[in-house]
């Protein structure tokens, strides 16, 4: 009775390792993500009505740039997606950020993995009065849309250049579209 | 031994949660040919409503007959413009007009084409009815049906005879979108859920004077901060729907949201009629009284209101025997329970300024396993009559796959469900998918998606999956609250 009950814990316990090791796998990967410069830091905001998503710190992009990237499912609308710039006023998360940010210019159309939609330029209103730039991106798939919004120092076409380079990796690209429902 | 216990423990758990994963635990999936559930509440009569996704129901008594005028949303991707089989033409789905006189034998008058468009992008989702012997400036002998046509806009219709209603007028150019509007009859006060060119937001307030239906008047432009045209930074949820309580009530309850960051707003009628009207924020702040806002996780489908709600409990106590509540209804959006809880919430808004949300209702998922079932689980919309057979007794709410429910709100602190009914689904009755590893699963499950009572106490629910019209009546202690015979 002994040997077996032994083996029965040895079992369970083998199989509770497995099941840790297999969780471990899923997660996002808490470092480095496809991109050279780019390094995943912890979702830095509180909950709110959408799960968080996956935040990314660049040192080596010339200045600090953070971009922070999240699905919406059932967002969007199924038939036009996000179809103009009021759209990615509404759902790009700039308000993360700053509860005071007003567009640069009209935004443009762009394409991320696949998925089409608009990018806008942004000023952000900082605590303690600094300013930074801010780049609202939204693209949809099916009736969800992928949000990101990257900020910094930097100028916006050097924002926007270097966050559409890391979403396009391959890594990125793949999580995007497994996060939308893998379709 | 303790060891072998604690082994045998461990692998009693082990063994119930891989049955559980694997999906061993009973799911009540609908079949074809099987009964629908219910307690308390019996159905009455059907319609197939010519299978078409069905949103608002609105019962209007006219002359000696009952009629139904039923809003549609748009079609499927396998059947675009389902084909009327009193035309022989196919039809982008729009109203449904059914005399419901005998409730047990429901007969279909009339479909009028809405706009064409898929799922929430077509049909004519919205409908009000009011009496031109009612309206101030009406004809007195037209029966006026507002109703709202997506993005095309807001269209009236005189459907005195209902079997051939004639256009009216039409209302809006360039909308964005139209959505859940609201009619005072006695003022012809409407309130059109427009998305007005330059707002920033699909759904806000235009606020026009109908009371001459024929000679639409426009008043105002109405909504939260920031969603006006050349505000900038975050945009509030967009609107779902008002309620008035008219002039003698001097409230507009506004509803934001549907599944996320809802707020209702309480807003003075008067001042929003007769306020400055140009959409700054300033003016825009006027009207308003106080707003309640809700988790991230709830929206503000519905908010209905219900004054001067005499409490039971409170009978004996010095002060605040009466509470002004308002039913806060939130909509799921998400197939099989992909987003937090959508439920009813009760706000005593007694101190105005201070509204507080003192109770909630849901349906228990574990008494039907609703999340497995497909669709939709979780509640969408109340009956919006305010009607005497019901009205601060017994509310309506329409919950998906769960039916409809009946909560008896007397003491609104404690609601409780004292009955339901699942409708049973059909061949029409249309699939329902998530995405699963890349590919789609589907089930089909019944989506109750609004219900409206009519003044005789028959309880009418629509269902989104293209199911059709139920009409129920209430039974056994339900009906004992009611008062019916």
């Amino acid at each position: 009775m002994r040997r077996f009950s032994a083996i029965v814990i040895a079992v369970l316990a083998f199989g509770a390792l497995s099941g840790v090791a297999a969780y471990q796998k899923m997660r996002p990967q808490a470092a480095s993500a496809g991109g050279d410069h780019w390094q995943e830091v912890a979702w830095p905001y509180p909950r709110d009505g959408w799960p968080a998503g996956r935040a990314f710190r660049c040192d080596d992009c010339g200045n600090d740039i953070e971009l922070y990237v999240r699905p919406k499912i059932g967002f969007c609308n199924c038939d036009t997606g996000v179809a103009d710039d009021d759209e990615v006023d509404r759902v790009a998360d700039l308000d993360l950020i700053s509860e005071r940010y007003a567009p640069l210019a009209p935004g443009k159309v762009i394409r991320v993995a696949d998925m089409s939609g608009r990018s806008r330029a942004y000023d952000l209103d900082m605590a303690g009065g600094v300013r930074h730039r801010a780049v609202g991106i939204a693209v949809s798939h099916r009736c969800d849309v992928l949000v990101a919004v990257v900020q910094g120092r930097a100028r916006t076409d050097e924002l926007q250049h270097a966050a559409l380079q890391f979403l396009q990796t391959g890594e990125m690209k793949h999580w995007m579209m497994a996060a939308l429902g893998g379709g | 031994m303790p060891r072998v216990a604690v082994a045998l423990c461990f692998a009693v758990s082990f063994l119930i949660y891989f049955l559980d994963v694997a999906g061993v635990a009973a799911a009540q999936q609908q079949v074809i040919g099987a009964p629908p559930e219910a307690s308390n509440m019996r159905l009455v009569g059907y319609n197939d409503l010519q299978a078409r996704s069905a949103y608002q129901p609105t019962i209007h008594h006219q002359g000696d007959r009952w009629i139904a005028y039923i809003g549609h949303h748009g079609g499927t991707d396998a059947v675009p413009d389902p084909v009327n089989p009193m035309t022989g033409k196919a039809e982008p789905n729009g109203t449904s007009i059914v005399d419901v006189t005998d409730p047990a034998h429901p007969k279909y008058l009339h479909h009028i084409p809405g706009q064409e468009g898929k799922y929430e992008s077509g049909g004519a989702q919205m409908v009000r009815v009011c009496d031109g012997k009612t309206l101030p400036k009406g004809d007195p002998n037209a029966v006026y049906m507002l109703r709202a046509v997506g993005s095309e806009g807001h269209e009236i219709w005189n459907v005195a005879d209902p079997a051939n209603p004639v256009l009216v007028t039409h209302i809006g150019e360039g909308l964005k979108d139209t959505h859940k509007n609201w009619w005072e009859c006695d003022t012809g006060i409407a309130y059109l859920v427009s998305g007005a060119p330059g707002w920033r937001v699909r759904r806000m307030t235009q606020v026009y004077d109908l009371s001459d239906p024929a000679h639409p008047a426009k008043i105002r432009d109405f909504g939260l901060v920031g969603q006006e045209p050349g505000s900038t930074g975050p945009v509030p949820t967009e609107l779902h729907g008002p309620i008035s309580t008219g002039p003698q009530g001097n409230r507009v309850y506004f509803g934001y949201g549907t599944d996320k960051g809802g707020i209702m707003q309480i807003v003075d009628r008067d001042k929003l009629l007769h306020g400055p009207k140009e959409p700054t924020p300033e003016n825009l702040r006027y009207p308003e009284i106080s707003r309640l806002t809700m988790s991230a996780f709830n929206g503000a489908h519905t908010t209905f209101p219900m004054p001067g709600l005499p409490i039971g409990e409170f009978a004996h106590d010095k002060d605040g025997q009466r509470r002004d509540v308002v039913m806060i209804v939130d909509e799921a959006i998400q197939n099989e329970c992909g987003e937090p809880r959508q439920m009813v919430w009760f706000a005593d808004v007694t101190t105005e300024t201070r509204p507080m949300m003192i109770s909630s209702y849901t349906v228990r998922e574990a008494s039907g396993n609703f999340c497995e079932r497909g669709g939709r689980f979780g509640s969408h919309s109340s009956n919006e009559s305010m009607a005497p057979v019901y009205y601060r007794k017994l509310a309506f709410i329409a919950f998906f796959n769960a039916g409809v429910r009946a909560l008896d709100i007397r003491d609104p602190y404690h609601p409780r469900e004292i009955g339901y009914f699942i409708p049973s689904i059909t061949p029409a009755t249309d699939k329902r998918c998530v995405t699963v590893e890349g590919g789609e699963r589907c089930k089909v499950a019944i989506q109750t998606n609004n219900v409206e009572t009519d003044d005789r106490g028959y309880i009418y629910a629509v269902d989104r999956a293209n199911t059709g019209l139920h009409i129920l009546e209430l039974t056994g202690e339900a009906r004992a609250i009611a008062g019916l015979p």
